[in-house]
């Protein structure tokens, strides 16, 4: 069997075949390449205002999923409507209820301002209307009215009480009645002289006025509080005239706005209602969030003067707080207060009537955060309340601001298995994220698309402000992206990857003081990023080499193959050969996985394990029992082994055992195998050639070494360079098989069926055997007859 | 012509705040010298040493039983708290003024005080305020019967030398 051609194993892209001669002279690539459908779903996403059409941007990191939803999103909020703006204001009615105030685009901090000035105002023209004459002359009256009615009252019981001979005088506590002798208040001695007649006749008479005073002391309580109704009357009225025109103008100035209205009317009634608190109010100095005139003030939770468009937010950092606000708490004398100036937007409220994109993850680890979005989402309202009311463990004062309508369209971006577990395990997710935007991690490498990619190779380095890319580098960068999505046939689309391979090359050719940068730059960047990453894959050879891992790339050996593994370590990717050996010997038809029996094979490993059973049952044992038992290893391996690449191997391996035939342990095998012994693809397959080639290279390239890979696979090869060259210098070669024949054959030399025909005699052997053993135990069992 | 003497009569009634600080006004701005008297009007103590002697309490319109000695233990009291309140009210005025604790009839009582110094004299009776309209009395009409009127309709009365 012949091994592939060298340009099979690397599909190049010809510098020459671009019009270009650095990229520079490239229009930017304006399209997204590779995420139509993504695309398409993000349209839709985004332009259908319905409910539950919020959009998951679903890929791995490094896509541009950020990028590319942001950009969308941005073009269509320039077209849409600017949303209103919002306040909260007190609530005259329920304090701890603030009131949501909705106005228009960018009028918010103009109303701020107007209420700030008008408490100015507020403040001079209530001192000044309680300063006037006319009210300390009416304030008077009204007292002294008061005093009167109390002297009149008491002057007449005093005149009634005299025309029974009975005094009315003043004690230091009230009043006290005592008859009337010669010279004023009758003595005791007076008072003994009279006769018992006249004694008790007079103690009748004072505890009789006694009780009339008491009723008309009882009396006076009221007649003051008349009095404080006519001076608040009077208080209401002089206030009235201060501030009805103070009011009245901004009342004119905001006169489309129903809620403005409203506020205003109630501010209005309130400074009527408070016109003694405020006429005080710069004397007393109330401190914060008791000063009388702070209920007047407006918070501006939202406002948009300079938005233009919808909003598009992308909020970094999605608490629960940072999502719905929050409410701060002043402390003041020990305890915590707080009032409706207090509450804070958040990302919601900033969002609103635009769009919002948060990062998955990110909301699904804040606490109640998620549930916080959810419930806005399907709410339709902004519910600005701490996590600690949420879940009812704080008892400090808190408010229940008004809810805000709501009307935005989340855009979430995460990682497909986040997409999937939050599809599987929470049932509001499907309702409320009707829309995926799935994202591609490559595109196919077409005809035509090699230019294309250069376009977008431009379009790249333009954005970051990088040197141009001569053709030559660029074709290397292409073949990377090629080399990055794993196949020969596509392009990854990683523009992350791309980002950091460009301004990597474009250092190296700053280093070099070079204008544009080379395809040497492009190579040195692709080499420093391998080496940065190298230190394990290093490791491993350097031990292979040593002679501790023990690895043959030479000779010949029966039941020994060199099988091929891929290691990730972060999103380094690496191949490294391993010794897979077989032991067979008479027994009961099974296969020992010993990797598995020591728990450290992983479920995919075991089961190409059976079937290798099964083929070999089917292949030379349909009609017989298979008397075979046999256990395969990966040796000097200790971290576990998963996966079914080396399937094939370990079967090569177990037929060299059967047959006695010695494998070439020049040769490398990687691939998968079916019951009928068609060899499948495996992943990895650069990584895992290249492994090997990297060893065989570190001991010395010797004529015949190479790897044997499904030919399944040949469409995925992008192999480094340096392969190529050493393929195209035939000191090294990559075969590529269908079938088990055809891969026994280039292991061992033997002709297939030659192999086939030494396994079923060692197996019909075994079985002879075993059909002998099985009789004899018969016989034994039985014993001899008497 | 200016005030020489302020005489302002005290009763067991209560004195408003507002009330001493006119009267120390009024001093400052005449810069008249101030004589505070607190009467022990004797026909209170009369009443109280009568065996059914009451009195209804102000504002609470309760009635309890008096005696000699609460009546008088209140009225020392109601002197002290009144003779503190006056000088608090006279700290900024910086006038001469004195105040006294006398037991005796309103009318003579207060009558006695004025003859003790020289007109013009302004008498500003118990419960009396001191911007009130003021009757202007030659000092040889201002007879007992017409200190009883006076100091019965508590109007400030300024008295004129003969």
């Amino acid at each position: 069997m012949k091994p592939l051609p060298a340009e099979r194993l690397r599909r190049r892209c010809d510098p020459e075949s671009f019009a270009f001669a650095t990229t520079a002279e490239l229009e930017a690539e304006r399209e997204t390449l590779g995420q139509a459908r993504a695309l398409d779903a993000i349209e839709l996403g985004i332009g259908m205002r319905r409910e539950g059409y919020n959009l998951f941007a679903m890929g791995p990191e490094g896509l541009g999923r950020h990028t590319l939803v942001r950009s969308r999103l941005e073009a269509q909020a320039g077209g849409l409507a600017t949303p209103s703006d919002w306040c909260y204001v007190y609530n005259f009615e329920t304090p701890h209820r603030p009131r949501a105030l909705r106005l228009p685009a960018g009028q918010a901090p103009a109303f701020k301002a107007a209420m700030a000035r008008l408490v100015e105002d507020l403040s001079a023209a209530i001192v000044a209307a309680f300063e006037t004459d006319e009210y300390r002359n009416r304030h008077q009256q009204i007292e002294a009215e008061l005093a009167e009615r109390h002297d009149r009252a008491v002057n007449e019981m005093s005149e009634r009480a005299k025309g029974e001979k009975i005094l009315l005088v003043r004690t230091p506590s009230g009043f006290a009645f005592g008859p009337l002798g010669k010279d004023g208040v009758m003595g005791p001695e007076e008072f003994s002289r009279l006769s018992s007649a006249e004694q008790k006749r007079y103690e009748t008479l004072v505890a009789g006025l006694q009780k009339e005073l008491s009723d008309l002391l009882h009396q006076m309580p009221i007649w003051r509080r008349e009095a404080l109704r006519k001076m608040r009357s009077l208080d209401r009225e002089v206030t009235r005239a201060a501030v009805a025109s103070l009011i009245g103008e901004l009342k004119s100035e905001y006169a489309g706005l129903p809620q403005v209205q409203a506020h205003l009317a109630q501010v209005q009634e309130d400074t009527l209602e408070n016109a003694a608190l405020l006429r005080q109010a710069k004397e007393i100095e109330l401190p914060g969030i008791e000063a009388p005139f702070r209920r007047y003030a407006v918070n501006v939770i939202i406002e948009h003067s300079a938005t233009r468009g919808a909003p598009v937010v992308h909020e970094d950092n999605p608490t629960h707080d940072a999502l719905v606000g929050r409410i701060e708490h002043l402390s003041q004398m020990g305890a915590l207060l707080t009032d409706f100036t207090l509450i804070k937007a958040g990302a919601l409220h900033r969002a609103n009537g635009g769009y919002l994109v948060l990062d998955a993850l990110k909301v699904l680890t804040q606490p109640y955060a998620w549930e916080a979005l959810k419930r806005a989402l399907r709410a339709r309202e902004i519910h600005t309340r701490s996590i600690g009311q949420e879940i009812g463990i704080v008892s400090t004062v808190s408010l229940e601001p008004e809810l805000i309508p709501l009307d935005v369209k989340v855009v979430l971006v995460g990682e497909r298995r986040l997409y999937y577990l939050l599809h599987e395990l929470d049932p509001e997710f499907a309702e409320l994220f009707k829309v995926a935007a799935d994202f591609d991690e490559d595109m196919p490498r077409g005809p035509g698309e090699d230019e294309r990619y250069a376009r977008l190779i431009a379009a790249c380095a333009r954005a970051e402000k990088l040197r141009a890319l001569d053709r030559a580098a660029c074709a290397l960068v292409i073949e990377r992206q090629s080399r990055d999505a794993g196949d020969a046939e596509k392009l990854s689309v990683r523009m992350e990857a791309l980002g950091d391979l460009l301004r990597e090359a474009d250092y190296w050719a700053g280093a070099s003081g070079r204008d544009v940068i080379g395809a040497q730059d492009v190579r040195r960047a692709i080499d420093a990023q391998i080496a940065r990453a190298d230190r394990v894959r290093g490791r491993l050879q350097e031990e292979i080499v040593r002679g501790t891992l023990l690895i043959d790339t030479e000779g010949e050996r029966v039941a020994q193959v060199n099988g091929l593994a891929a290691l990730q370590l972060g999103d380094y990717v690496f191949g490294t050969p391993h010794r897979i050996t077989a032991r067979v010997r008479l027994g009961a038809g099974r296969v020992i996985d010993i990797e598995r029996e020591s728990q450290l094979g992983g479920p995919i490993h075991s089961k190409g394990v059976l079937i290798l059973s099964g083929y070999l049952a089917g292949r030379y044992a349909p009609t017989r029992p298979l008397s075979l038992s046999a256990s395969l290893v990966f040796e000097q391996s200790y971290g576990g082994v998963e996966g079914d690449s080396a399937s094939s191997a370990e079967l090569y391996a177990l037929l060299s055992a059967l047959a006695g035939a010695p494998v070439r342990q020049r040769l490398a095998v990687t691939g998968s195998v079916n019951q009928h012994g068609d060899i499948q693809a495996i992943g990895a397959v650069n990584e895992k050639v290249e492994g090997f080639f990297d060893l065989c290279q570190a001991r010395g390239l010797k004529e015949g070494q190479g790897v044997i890979i499904p030919e399944a696979n040949v469409k995925n090869l992008m192999l480094r360079e340096d392969v190529v060259a050493a393929v195209e210098q035939g000191r090294f070669a990559v075969y590529a098989v269908r079938s088990v024949d055809e891969g026994i054959e280039l292991l061992t030399g033997v002709p297939a069926q030659e192999i086939h025909a030494r396994v079923e005699s060692r197996l019909s052997e075994f079985a002879d055997k075993a059909r002998a053993f099985a009789l004899a135990g018969v016989k034994k069992h039985a014993g001899p007859r008497k | 012509m200016r005030i020489r003497r302020i005489v302002a009569g005290f009763d067991a009634g209560a004195c408003r705040r507002e009330t001493l600080q006119a009267i120390a006004a009024l001093a400052a701005e005449t810069q008249a010298e101030l004589l505070g008297v607190f009467i022990e009007d004797t026909g209170l103590l009369q009443l109280a040493r009568l065996p059914f002697a009451a009195e209804v309490g102000y504002p609470s319109a309760a009635r309890r039983s008096i005696d000699l000695a609460s009546v008088e233990r209140a009225l020392r009291a109601r002197a002290e708290t009144l003779r503190g309140a006056l000088a608090a009210a006279l700290e900024p005025a910086a006038v001469e003024w004195t105040f006294r604790i006398v037991r005796g009839d309103p009318a003579d009582t207060l009558a006695a005080a004025l003859a003790e110094g020289h007109a013009p004299a302004l008498l500003i009776p118990p419960r009396g305020k001191p911007h009130a309209e003021r009757r202007v009395v030659r000092q040889p009409e201002l007879t007992e019967a017409l200190l009883r009127e006076l100091i019965a309709a508590a109007r400030p009365v300024l008295i004129l030398p003969g």
